[in-house]
């Protein structure tokens, strides 16, 4: 039986050169990615994340992300919420995340003072993974499934068209656009495995599935439904 | 390429197997062509690897039993050393490989082709590689394995 | 006041390479061509709003990228800058196959060696953009 994909967590760096905060950002992610939570995990490239990195994006539409800036610009948070969704928890250097006063270094050296903030932080961030992979997370809300915001209706995200890269993500056409969904042929392959047939009998139940791992407005919904119904018959007449 | 491409997913990572292909649990793919096999490292192997920087081939002429390599290729992470799957001698080396090693990485089943075997021994070494579906689940447990290092 | 000539490093975190990048671009903006050059971070280019895109305007930019997808060429391109020159850290370590660099957190002694290296030509393409040798 195909799986989906197990929930692990990936945190996203700003890494930003002009100012010591951006290196401590940076040494702190990969201080929790390389040794504190590897296991649990994973590292997306804010770089490649902003220039069109399709396996990392659809990584943050899934899984739940820490966002990690060194100022309130916020690159980090921001480029997350525009291209995949809201970070589940994000953490600027400069606004409280650490009580040390004592100056930090440059950007390109750190001090001694500096490095212990770099500890301060990786070990906030672990803690945020540890939550997080204890929670039900809400990935449409982009929040706890328990929370007042997991509640409210969500908007449908545009995620840009993707080239099949990271985790599976199938662009359809509905309602006259592009529409990128994930999941859908490890979804196909549990509910034909299931036996369920590619037919008005399958239709709602498939929608209660997809429905899990992407956002779809409820306007559009039946749109939706018959593309991605549509999808799965092809799918069930490739696999005989 | 025909057929269809099987991927299987591990966090943000997807790897492709194309189902025209035979697979060495090594990672080598190989397309018969005739008496003749074509081969190249999976998409698995090359993400695996990293990003290629030199692709070491072992001659033209070059005899080998199955096993025995058939390029060295050193990445950043890695030095890989690629055994063949197939017994026979090398009578095409991939001359882009000299000057832009990094097909590997960007095309690993088409312009990222290591080397064509002449094959003596097909009958044999066919019985030792897996078809796609198979190399998908070695893919999968050894993707899995991998990330909890 | 002439305009500078912007160093953009991709900063990649996945990879010893980007930290190359990362390296080359501080050794070039503070030690060797300070006067000529200004770093100006990825992010900011597209998130950072108008002083970064402005840094960029009539400029002239020179992308380090830590592998063959290219992140800051693209990003710099698609804010609007004019590349000059985009150097990827692999092709310069095929030129230097007796540094290859390890670390990503912090470079070992190699990366650090190929981070010179990488700036050594960064500042070449910098005098020969301005007619001027830099003197650091």
């Amino acid at each position: 039986m195909p799986e989906l994909p197990k929930r692990k967590v990936g945190i996203i760096a700003c890494s930003g050169e002009e100012i010591p905060e951006g290196t401590v950002a940076r040494l702190a992610a990969l201080k929790v990615l390389q040794s504190m939570r590897a296991k649990e995990t994973v590292t997306l490239c804010l770089p490649l994340f902003l220039a069109g990195g399709e396996g990392d994006r659809a990584f943050a539409r899934f899984h739940p992300t820490i966002a990690v800036d060194g100022c309130e610009k916020q690159c980090a948070a921001r480029g997350t919420e525009m291209y995949s969704g809201k970070p589940a928890a994000s953490i600027v250097i400069n606004h409280g995340a650490c009580a040390n006063s004592s100056p930090l270094g440059t950007a390109r050296r750190l001090t001694q003072a500096g490095m212990q903030v770099v500890s301060d932080v990786a070990d906030q961030i672990a803690r945020h993974v540890d939550e997080l992979l204890d929670l039900k997370w809400d990935r449409r809300a982009g929040a706890r499934a328990d929370s007042p915001t997991a509640q409210a209706e969500s908007e449908a995200r545009q995620a840009p068209c993707s080239c099949g890269s990271g985790v599976p993500v199938t662009t359809l056409h509905v309602a006259g656009r592009k529409a990128a969904l994930v999941a859908l042929p490890l979804i196909f392959a549990q509910f034909r495995e299931a036996g369920k047939l590619p037919d008005d009998s399958t239709k709602a139940e498939l929608m209660q599935a997809v429905k899990i791992y992407n956002p779809v407005p409820d306007a559009d919904e039946e749109a939706y439904a018959q593309a991605v119904l549509q999808e799965y018959s092809v799918f069930c007449q490739r696999s005989h | 390429m025909a057929g269809q491409i099987l991927q299987v997913t591990i966090d943000k990572f997807t790897f492709l197997v194309p189902t025209s292909l035979v697979y060495s649990d090594a990672g080598v793919w190989v397309e018969l062509e005739s008496n003749r096999a074509r081969l190249g490292l999976s998409d698995f192997a090359q993400q695996s690897s990293g990003d290629a920087a030199f692709a070491n081939m072992k001659p033209v002429g070059t005899k080998l039993e199955r096993g025995d390599e058939i390029a060295d290729i050193e990445t950043v992470k890695v030095n890989v050393s690629v055994p063949s799957p197939v017994k026979g001698a090398i009578v095409e080396i991939n001359p882009s490989l000299a000057d832009a090693p990094e097909l590997i990485n960007q095309d690993p089943y088409g312009k990222g082709w290591l080397a064509v075997v002449e094959l003596s021994d097909w009958e044999s070494d066919r019985t030792q590689l897996l078809n796609a579906p198979a190399y998908l689940a070695l893919v999968k447990d050894q993707a899995e394995a991998e990330m909890k290092k | 006041m002439r305009q500078k000539i912007i160093i953009v490093p991709c900063s990649g975190i996945g990879k010893s390479y980007g930290t190359v990048t990362r390296e080359a671009a501080y050794v070039v903006t503070e030690d060797l061509c300070p006067e000529r050059t200004r770093l100006v971070p990825l992010a900011l280019l597209v998130l950072g709003g108008d002083e970064a895109c402005s840094a960029l305007g009539g400029a002239k930019a020179i992308a380090l990228d830590g592998c063959k997808l290219s992140c800051a060429a693209k990003v710099v391109a698609e804010s609007g800058g004019a590349v000059a020159h985009a150097i990827q850290v692999p092709e310069v370590f095929r030129r230097h196959r007796d540094l290859k660099p390890s670390g990503i957190a912090a470079l070992d002694e190699n990366g650090l060696r190929l981070a010179r290296v990488l700036a050594q030509e960064v500042k070449e393409l910098v005098d020969s953009m301005t007619g001027e040798v830099c003197h650091a």
